[in-house]
This record gives C-alpha cells, sequence and structure tokens, in this order.
C-alpha cells in the first residue's frame, strides 16, 4: 500500500515537474522574443557575455549615428561616474588603447545619450538602417513647449526621447532642445496609450521621469574601451547640474484663463514696467550667477511666474529670494558694480537680512534672505520707522528650473504651497493694495529690532 | 521512507501502472530503491520550487512594469486618439449630384461634399475630383464661366487632373455664356455628350472618370432667355479600383513617399504627380559662399490659398542658400491642403487657430507667427518673413546675406524688405542697387528680433482692433522715424491675385508689372553707403552729379527725360511740408507707379529709374536736398483732378 501510494506521489511530481519544465521554456521563449531578455539580464547568461553585449550595442550604435553624421554625446550617469574618477588619465590620452572594458561593460540596463535638436535633420533614413542593424527603436514624441505659450498654436509634435533595442542592453537617446534663456531642455518621456509599456523597463530611466534643464555644456572627445565618444568636458559638474536639473513648464493654459478672467493691462506703462522688469532680472541673474549664489524668484515675482507667466505690471518690482547660507559679502558691490546702488539693508546675516537695490526709473529690485529651520523656512521684514520686525513662514521646498521673461531662472518646486503661504488660497485674483506688513497670509510680528542695534540693521541710502 | 505518511484522503491504488510494475521489477533492491526514490521525490521538490520561484518572479517583474508605466511614464492628458473613420471596403460609391439656379450639392455615399446655396456666389460650374480608389475628395473648384477666361482656367485645371480620377460636374445659375469650344471640346473628351451643346442658362450635371467610362449625366434645357432650365438631380454609382491601380509606381525612396502620400490626397497640383516624369519637389540649389544668413529662420505666413503656397514654396526652396530646416510654414486656420503642400516638400508647418476677423485675423496670425518663430530659434537675431503668395527670386538670400550685417550694426534701420514698391519694369534697373526708404514695403523682408521683442510684439494690436500689421508698423509711433533697405529690382514678385485686400483688378494695375530679380548672385555695390550717414554723402554726391531735367515740359510725357542711357537726373516738385504729397502723387499716378499712399521715399527725396537713366524726385521746399535746386528752377505743381478732390472732401 505504501510503495504504491509513494509511486503515486511520485507519478504526480514527476508529472508537475513536467508541467513547470513546459511553463519554463514557455515563460522563457516568451521572454526571450518579446523583452529580449531585460527582465532576465541578471539571470541569464554569463557576466562577461553581457558586458560585452553592452560595449558591442553601444560600439553598433556609435556606427549607426556616425554613419549619418549625428552628433551624440554621452550622459549616462553611471558611465560618466566611472569616468569621472579617471578623467586625468584619459583627457592625457585620448588615443590610448585600453586594456581592459573598464566603462561600457560596466553593468547597467541602459547606456544614455544626448542629442542636440538642432544638430540633425530627422532623417528617416537613421531608423531604417537602425533595423538593418537589428534595432528595435521606440519614438517618443509630445507638444513642443517653446509653442506652449502661445494661443492656439498646433500641429507640431516633437521627439523628445528615442529608445534602441538590440539583445539585452538599450540606448537611450534624450533629445535637447534650445529654448528661449540660452539653456538646454529635454522633456518628460511619457508613454502614449498604444505604446509598448514593456519595451524596455522605463522605471530605470535615467531621463525622463521630470523634464530637465541645462546648460550647454562643452565637449570634450575622448576614447574608452577603443570607443570614440564625445563626453562633457566636465563630468562631475554635469553629474551635479543633473541632480538639480528639474524643470517646470510654466502653466500656461491657467494663465490664459486668468487673462479670460482678468484681461492683460496692455496700457503703454505695463509695457514699459514690464521691459524694465525683465531688463532687471536680467541684470541681477547676470550678477548672482556670475558669484555663484543660488536665487529664486520670490513674492510678487514667482506669483506673476505662477499665474499669469509674465510680469504683474502694477507690482513695482522685482523680488528675489536666496538662502542665508549662499550670502556673500560681495552681494552689495557686485550689484554696485551692475549699476544698481543699494537703496536699503534691513536685518543682519544673523536674523532677518533684506537687500533693496535701485534699479532704472524707480524699479526695484528686493533680496530676501531666507532661513531653514527644521520644519519651515521664513524670512525676514522691517519697517524703518518703528523698527519693527517681521517674519514671513513658508513650508519647506526644493528648487526647480523654469523659463520666465526669456531667462533660465529657479522657483520653488512646491510653487503653490509656496505662493498660498504667501499670498493665501486667493492668490488667483489680482490684488492692487497690497500691504507687505499685514497682507501676506504668512506673516508673523517678530518683536522690535533693539535701539541700539538701529543703525546696523536699517540703513536707508 | 519510513517517516514520509502516504496522504490517507487519497485513496490506495490497487492496480500498478504497467511502468510502475516494470520498475518494481527492475528496482528489486529494497535499499537501494529507496535510495533512488528519495533522490527522485527531492530531486523533483527541489524542481517544482525552482519553478514555482521563477514563475513567481517573472510575475512580479512584469506586473512592477506595468505598474511603473502605469505610474510614472502615462501621458497625463490621457488624450485617446480618436478613433479613424473605418474605411469601408466598399466597391462601389453612391453619388448624387444636383445642379440648379440657386443651389448646388454633391453627396458622395450620403455625405454632403459639397452644397452651395448661397445667393450672388458661386455662379459657374463647380467641379470635384474624387480618388478612384478611396472616394475621398481630392480637389474642389468653380469656374465662372459666365464670365471671360474662366473656362481656360478650367481646362487648365482638368489638363493637371491624373487620369482615372473621378470628375464630378455640376452647374449653378449660369456656367455656358463664355464656355468656349476649346473647353466644351475637353468636356466632350470627358465623355460628355451634351457639353457641345450646353446653352445659356441650361442646367448640368456629369460624373465621369477621367480618360475612363462615364457613369453618369443628366441635362435640363433653359426653355427662354429669361428662365432657367428645370433643376437636375443625378443618381449614380462609381465602381472604385483598388488602391494599387489609383497609384503611380514610382521609385521607392523617402521624396517618392512623400509624393505618394501628397497625390492621393489632392489634385490639381500639375506634373508633381504625374507618374511619368513627375516635377521634382527636391532643389538643392548651389549653396552661397559664406552665406551670412543660413542660420536665420524663415517664417511662411499662410493662409488657405494652398496652390500659392506650392509655388511659393518651390520658388523658395530653389533659392541659393536656402536652408530647409529653419524654414516653419505657419498655417492661419486647420486647413488641410496647405499642411499637405509643407509636407510634400518636407517642412515644417503649424497651425494657428484664428482669432478675431478679417484684418485682425491676419494680424493676430502674424503675431503668433513671428512669436513662435522666436521660440523655436532662440538663438536667432533676427527672422525672414515671408507671405505664401510671394515668388522668392534666385538670389534672394545673397541679397539678405550681402545687407544683413547693416540690420545689426545701425540702429537707424527698421528693416530689410526685398520688395521695392515703385520698381515696375519701366521704373526699375539696377539690381546691384539699394535705397534707404522711409516706408516698411512688407512682401519678403527681414525683422530684428530686439525690435519684435521690445517694441513690437508686447504692443501689437489686440484682436478687437481691426487694423492691418503692416499699416501699424508703418505707423510713426512704431517706425520711429527708421528706415527699411529695399533693393531697386525687388527680390519677391507678388503674384497672388485673390487675398484679403486683392483682386484681380488690383492685382494687374498694381503688381503685374513689377519687376523681379531673375539673374543669380548678383554682387550688391556699395553696400556700406547704405549707412546713415554715409547715405547722406551719396546722396549729395548724386544729386551733384545729377542733370536737372527741363522743368517747362510735362513731366508725364516720356519726351520729359531725354532719350540717354546711364545718365543722372533729377527733377523738383512743389513739396510744401513733410506731409505735402500732392504733386508727388500726381506724378506717380502718370508714371503708373504705386500711388495709393506714399512709398519709397527718404527725406522728401524718390529714387527710380526712366529710360535706363537714373531719376531723382526732390520735394521742394520741404527736403532738406532742396538746396540742390538751382534758383532758376521753379518745382513743379501738378493739380489734383477737381472731381477726386470733391471725393476726397
Amino acid at each position: 500500500m505504501q510503495k504504491i501510494n509513494k509511486n503515486v506521489v511520485l507519478a504526480l511530481l514527476s508529472l508537475t515537474s513536467l508541467v513547470f519544465l513546459l511553463f519554463q521554456l514557455y515563460y522563457y521563449k516568451f521572454y526571450l522574443s518579446h523583452k529580449n531578455g531585460a527582465v532576465f539580464s541578471k539571470v541569464r547568461g554569463s557576466q562577461s557575455g553581457q558586458d560585452s553585449t553592452r560595449w558591442h550595442v553601444v560600439r553598433k550604435f556609435l556606427g549607426l549615428i556616425s554613419s549619418h553624421n549625428i552628433p551624440v554625446y554621452l550622459i549616462d550617469p553611471l558611465i560618466l561616474g566611472l569616468v569621472d574618477k579617471d578623467i586625468e588619465q584619459i583627457r592625457s590620452s585620448p588615443d590610448g588603447p585600453s586594456p581592459e572594458c573598464k566603462y561600457f561593460c560596466a553593468p547597467r540596463d541602459f547606456t544614455t545619450f544626448a542629442l542636440l535638436d538642432k544638430t540633425w535633420k530627422h532623417e528617416v533614413g537613421l531608423f531604417r538602417t537602425a533595423e538593418k542593424m537589428g534595432f528595435q527603436w521606440l519614438k517618443i514624441i509630445n507638444k513642443d513647449p517653446r509653442l506652449d505659450g502661445m494661443d492656439d498654436l498646433s500641429g507640431i509634435e516633437i521627439p523628445l526621447h528615442y529608445i534602441f533595442k538590440l539583445a539585452s542592453h538599450a540606448i537611450h537617446l534624450v533629445v535637447f532642445y534650445e529654448r528661449s534663456g540660452n539653456y538646454l531642455w529635454h522633456g518628460p518621456l511619457r508613454l502614449k496609450q498604444h505604446m509598448d509599456r514593456k519595451f524596455v523597463p522605463f522605471r530605470k530611466l535615467h531621463f525622463g521621469r521630470y523634464p530637465g534643464a541645462y546648460e550647454k555644456p562643452e565637449l570634450l572627445l575622448v576614447s574608452i574601451d577603443d570607443l570614440k565618444v564625445q563626453i562633457p568636458k566636465n563630468p562631475s559638474s554635469f553629474l551635479e547640474e543633473m541632480s538639480h536639473s528639474r524643470f517646470l513648464e510654466c502653466r500656461y493654459r491657467e494663465a490664459r484663463a486668468f487673462f479670460q478672467l482678468y484681461p492683460d493691462d496692455a496700457s503703454l506703462d505695463a509695457v514699459e514696467f514690464r521691459k524694465k522688469a525683465k531688463s532687471l532680472l536680467h541684470l541681477a541673474a547676470l550678477t548672482l550667477n556670475s558669484l555663484g549664489v543660488k536665487f529664486w524668484l520670490s513674492s510678487g515675482t514667482c506669483l506673476g511666474w505662477y499665474r499669469q507667466c509674465n510680469v504683474i505690471p502694477h507690482s513695482k518690482d522685482v523680488d528675489l529670494g536666496v538662502f542665508i547660507r549662499d550670502y556673500k559679502a560681495d552681494i552689495i558691490p557686485a550689484f554696485q558694480k551692475a549699476g544698481l546702488p543699494l537703496k536699503h539693508k534691513f536685518g543682519k546675516v544673523e536674523d532677518s537680512l533684506e537687500l533693496s537695490f535701485q534699479g532704472e526709473d524707480d524699479v526695484k529690485l528686493d533680496i530676501f534672505f531666507f532661513y531653514e529651520e527644521d520644519d519651515h523656512i521664513w524670512n525676514g521684514g522691517t519697517q524703518a520707522k518703528s523698527g519693527k520686525k517681521f517674519k514671513y513662514l513658508f513650508p519647506k521646498f526644493t528648487l526647480c528650473w523654469t523659463e520666465f521673461v526669456e531667462l533660465k531662472v529657479h522657483v520653488p518646486c512646491e510653487t503653490l504651497q509656496y505662493v498660498e503661504a504667501n499670498y493665501g488660497l486667493d492668490w488667483k485674483v489680482p490684488v492692487k493694495t497690497w500691504d507687505w506688513k499685514s497682507s501676506p497670509s504668512n506673516v508673523q510680528y517678530n518683536g522690535v529690532w533693539p535701539v541700539d542695534e538701529w543703525d546696523d540693521v536699517i540703513q536707508i541710502y | 521512507m519510513d517517516e514520509w505518511k502516504p496522504n490517507p484522503a487519497v485513496k490506495p491504488h490497487k492496480k500498478r501502472s504497467w511502468y510502475l510494475a516494470w520498475k518494481y521489477k527492475l528496482m528489486n533492491q529494497r535499499a537501494l530503491r529507496k535510495l533512488c526514490q528519495t533522490g527522485a521525490v527531492l530531486f523533483l521538490l527541489v524542481t517544482v520550487i525552482v519553478n514555482i520561484k521563477l514563475i513567481l518572479d517573472t510575475r512580479r517583474a512584469a506586473y512592477e512594469e506595468e505598474e511603473e508605466s502605469a505610474q510614472d511614464y502615462d501621458d497625463e492628458m490621457m488624450n485617446v486618439e480618436v478613433p479613424r473613420r473605418p474605411v469601408s471596403n466598399k466597391k462601389v460609391l453612391d453619388v448624387e449630384v444636383y445642379s440648379s439656379r440657386s443651389k448646388v450639392y454633391v453627396a458622395v455615399d450620403g455625405t454632403t461634399v459639397l452644397e452651395d446655396e448661397a445667393r450672388e456666389q458661386g455662379r459657374g460650374i463647380h467641379v470635384i475630383v474624387l480618388n478612384q480608389a478611396t472616394g475621398h475628395v481630392m480637389a474642389k473648384r468653380v469656374f465662372d464661366t459666365y464670365s471671360p477666361h474662366e473656362d481656360e482656367a478650367m481646362v487648365l485645371f482638368l489638363n493637371m487632373v491624373a487620369r482615372g480620377r473621378i470628375l464630378i460636374f455640376t452647374i449653378k445659375d449660369e456656367g455656358s455664356f463664355h464656355l468656349k469650344d476649346t473647353a466644351k471640346n475637353v468636356l466632350k473628351s470627358l465623355g460628355s455628350q451634351v457639353a457641345p451643346f450646353l446653352s445659356w442658362r441650361d442646367m448640368w450635371t456629369f460624373v465621369g472618370k477621367k480618360g475612363g467610362e462615364v457613369y453618369g449625366e443628366k441635362h435640363a434645357k433653359s426653355p427662354a432667355l429669361s428662365t432657367w432650365g428645370d433643376p437636375v438631380l443625378l443618381k449614380t454609382e462609381v465602381h472604385l479600383t483598388s488602391v494599387e491601380d489609383a497609384e503611380c509606381h514610382w521609385p521607392d525612396t523617402e521624396l517618392n513617399r512623400r509624393r505618394k502620400r501628397f497625390c492621393s490626397k489632392v489634385e490639381g497640383y500639375g506634373s508633381v504627380c504625374s507618374c511619368r516624369d513627375p516635377t521634382p519637389i527636391e532643389f538643392n540649389p548651389d549653396p552661397l559662399k559664406d552665406n551670412k544668413v543660413f542660420d536665420v529662420p524663415v517664417a511662411v505666413i499662410a493662409g488657405n490659398r494652398p496652390n500659392y503656397l506650392y509655388r511659393m514654396l518651390r520658388s523658395l526652396l530653389s533659392a541659393q542658400g536656402v536652408n530647409a530646416q529653419m524654414i516653419t510654414v505657419f498655417i492661419d486656420g486647420y486647413y488641410e491642403e496647405p499642411m499637405d503642400v509643407v509636407e510634400l516638400f518636407g517642412l515644417s508647418g503649424i497651425q494657428h487657430t484664428p482669432i478675431s476677423i478679417k484684418n485682425a485675423r491676419v494680424s493676430q496670425h502674424y503675431k503668433a507667427s513671428l512669436t513662435a518663430t522666436f521660440n523655436l530659434f532662440p538663438d536667432a537675431k533676427f527672422a525672414v518673413v515671408l507671405e505664401e503668395d510671394l515668388d522668392i527670386s534666385v538670389d534672394f538670400f545673397s541679397f539678405l546675406s550681402q545687407s544683413i550685417h547693416l540690420l545689426e550694426e545701425d540702429e537707424s534701420l527698421y528693416c530689410i524688405s526685398a520688395w521695392n514698391d515703385q520698381g515696375y519694369e519701366h521704373t526699375a534697373e539696377d539690381p546691384s542697387l539699394l535705397y534707404r526708404v522711409e516706408t516698411m514695403p512688407g512682401l519678403g523682408w527681414v525683422l530684428r528680433k530686439s525690435l519684435y521683442k521690445d517694441e513690437l510684439e508686447p504692443k501689437w494690436p489686440t484682436p478687437e482692433k481691426l487694423w492691418d500689421w503692416d499699416m501699424w508698423m508703418r505707423m510713426p509711433e512704431q517706425r520711429k522715424g527708421r528706415e527699411c533697405i529695399i533693393p531697386d529690382v525687388s527680390r519677391s514678385y507678388h503674384f497672388g491675385i485673390v487675398g484679403l485686400n486683392m483682386n484681380g483688378y488690383f492685382h494687374e494695375a498694381y503688381f503685374k508689372k513689377h519687376k523681379f530679380n531673375t539673374v543669380p548672385n548678383v554682387q550688391l555695390k556699395n553696400v556700406e553707403s547704405l549707412r546713415k550717414d554715409a547715405y547722406e554723402t551719396e546722396i549729395h554726391r548724386l544729386l551733384g552729379e545729377a542733370e536737372v531735367l527741363d522743368h517747362s515740359k510735362n513731366p508725364c510725357e516720356d519726351s520729359f527725360v531725354p532719350d540717354t542711357e546711364g545718365r543722372v537726373y533729377v527733377m523738383f516738385i512743389r513739396m510744401e511740408q513733410e506731409a505735402d504729397f500732392t504733386t508727388w502723387t500726381q506724378l506717380a499716378k502718370c508714371l503708373h507707379i504705386w500711388d495709393l499712399d506714399v512709398r519709397g521715399n527718404h527725406k522728401g527725396l524718390w529714387r527710380l529709374f526712366r529710360k535706363k537713366n537714373h531719376f531723382l524726385v526732390v520735394g521742394v521746399p520741404a527736403s532738406p536736398y532742396s538746396s540742390k535746386k538751382p534758383s532758376s528752377v521753379t518745382p513743379i505743381y501738378m493739380e489734383p483732378p477737381a472731381k477726386e478732390e470733391g471725393a476726397v472732401a
């Protein structure tokens, strides 16, 4: 009896085993043919075979694009990180043969390259050749943000990303566009409904979760692992830039809706003010950038960007925010040198610092310094005649890039919270009379400066 | 094996399978059998577990992927693609054609593709071209053959239609008065029995295949001169052919793929769609050496005149030094056919939702196009602005390349234009000569980005202002005394005869005889003398050497200018103050040049050619050049005709 039962179980197990074996074959076949082993890359094949696959795919890709005269450059953070460690050596021997495959064989799913849109002509021939070489490719297109700010233009969708897949490796080609403000932009990667979601593990891509803004990089032609590629001249600063590259598009649609409700002021005064505010902002950005001081649009200027994608014509000044840790004593002389004399200085570096510079024709530049606490960020205000101090509280925020009046500038990524903290829930309604001591919804009374400090903390020129 | 307990739920099998019996016989030794069995069970268990794990792993990986794409990478707009109208595989089309005095319509498979019952409009023969394989409308035209010359246009059009296309004709109101024999013969050759006998106020419908069968024809004779024929309704069936038969077999290249797409959609573009020796759609003109405008964006402003756009783009792409990548065509409205033309040439086109009406619509379209151009090419300092009804001279870019630095360096310049308002066949001569003028001619011009961004864009007329953008740009508030550079011989030719402010008569009178440069690579002379101060020196030199004409003669007469060549002559007219153009306007009128407003002046001086002599006109005393007038000469005064003065007053 026992023996029979045992044998029955044995038979059952064999049967299951056989079934599973079939399953295994089926899965293996399924993934091999449809996913080209992307998921299996960890499980399948010997490590060294994988390594050389990556190198071969990169080599094939570089061959493909050079045969079409398309200048791409390497922006893969993984490889650039490795390259950066040996950058001196690579720079000094641009042509030397490398003994081992050190960079392009490193384990990863993708190799990322960048392409400047204006340097190629969108020839379809590229993709034909790619197919002949065995690449599968995917193109991700979307609306052209350069036309997004405009009323009712359509017709252009631009390529934002390309993915070329061969065997178990894929090349991610990010298309960079030049935009007003002299910077490069790449778009987010969003799959349309009919697209193959399993083409590659999209989540592992290094670019595409958000749009990004970059300076135009200086390039260097190097030979690594016997492949000639262009890389950013300074990989470490590129990687640093990459970590803060998130870009926010202005909310053009909402801005249009706003102007439907509150038609734009097209008077000559408004035109003039906007022109002055724009040139003041350009000058301020130039000055602060050359000092390496990170700044963002604050208060009314930030509201103008967020609400109407433009300078608010009745705001009468330009407001910038700077973290107090980025404060530099050179700021004041630098602005003076740029033709913007100091108008007043309130507070001190330790507490409630605020600088105002006099721009052309009564347009004022205010720089507020922000102090970080554990759970909030604040900046200070001072009433000159009474020595009263005020404190404006904001929830914590990080900085994103955006484009404003043809300038690449920072704004708080969490703009809505920032604007709501400052202007309350009614920020969408334009207010012409504004009292900086009482109107903001995040203002707190913060005592009075001791009289003996007044000379220092209240300076008016 | 002993500790292994059988499942009591499983009923013991009494019958052994033949396999097990056989195995049992073989494995007689108990210990060995036990070992083997344990090994086998263990092995099987491990395989099962590994397999389960594998399945779970792959499942999870697949699931994660699905999830991640759902989370981060979904297009948030969720724009569900509108399902295309299913292409019916029907082989037969039902066609209905109606012809009457006040209404015509054509319906294909129940869909109305033409309906015209507007009063005082759409008189004549309506023609519709259908694709013989898909039944799509490829062209729609109306030829007012009650009026002269329209039948010639119809013949031209019908000759351009490819063989095999389905043609539908119907008459609204009257279509025979100026339908000449040539046209009637063409209709007859298409298979019409009635066409040769079509007469006054007859109603007529006809459906046929070009170079093939006739699907139907109906006709109603007008009983008397004062009445129309009875309305006729033709219902017929058209048999569709296969797609392959409807297409030409061009070699499979990228260009031909574009051509194929274009030719399967639209008709009426002539040899571009001929199966044999189609006209090229790529031109590869010689590149320009040291081309300074290679990176300057070109904005082509277009409406719904696709045939014009086709002609315009052909000439533009044939101009030396053209850079197709910098060209963007801005189409005012969501018209398909202009976009088809743009795609045929492999250019990029942008459609613009029309805002406002009439002139304001054009003006808003200009603004959107200019803003978009500078957004798309943020590096550009300039933009070339063209319109869809211009021919572009072969040396257009060469002309700009040689002169663009002036616009960059000379603050007193407003634009560079390819158009000379006064440059007619009989008044322009020298393609290498440039002028400075106080007016803004437009019609192919270069705009400085700083001018647009800092001055024009912020105060561009809003949609409710029914202003012409060009008139607005000419206003002193905008122009601020700055001038434009123009060539003596225009580098563009305005061929449009239908348009917002245009009609056949107007075109004939003011545009047809305009001189247009066809010489390639013209070396411009003295470009540097176009700078503000240098130009004054140049003018003074010119006036110094100019011979004063005989002011006792009539300046309108040909004999006013001696029969010489290459000389410089000057005449003086009366011009009381800066805005007094009474005499000038009369002179312009009798010289048959632009007289509708003042164009082409520079400080009270006009420069043109008469009988191949440079001919200068100075307004005295308003012009600063009045000092050059010899005291003996009395400026000529020409009175405007009395009746017109009355009309103006």
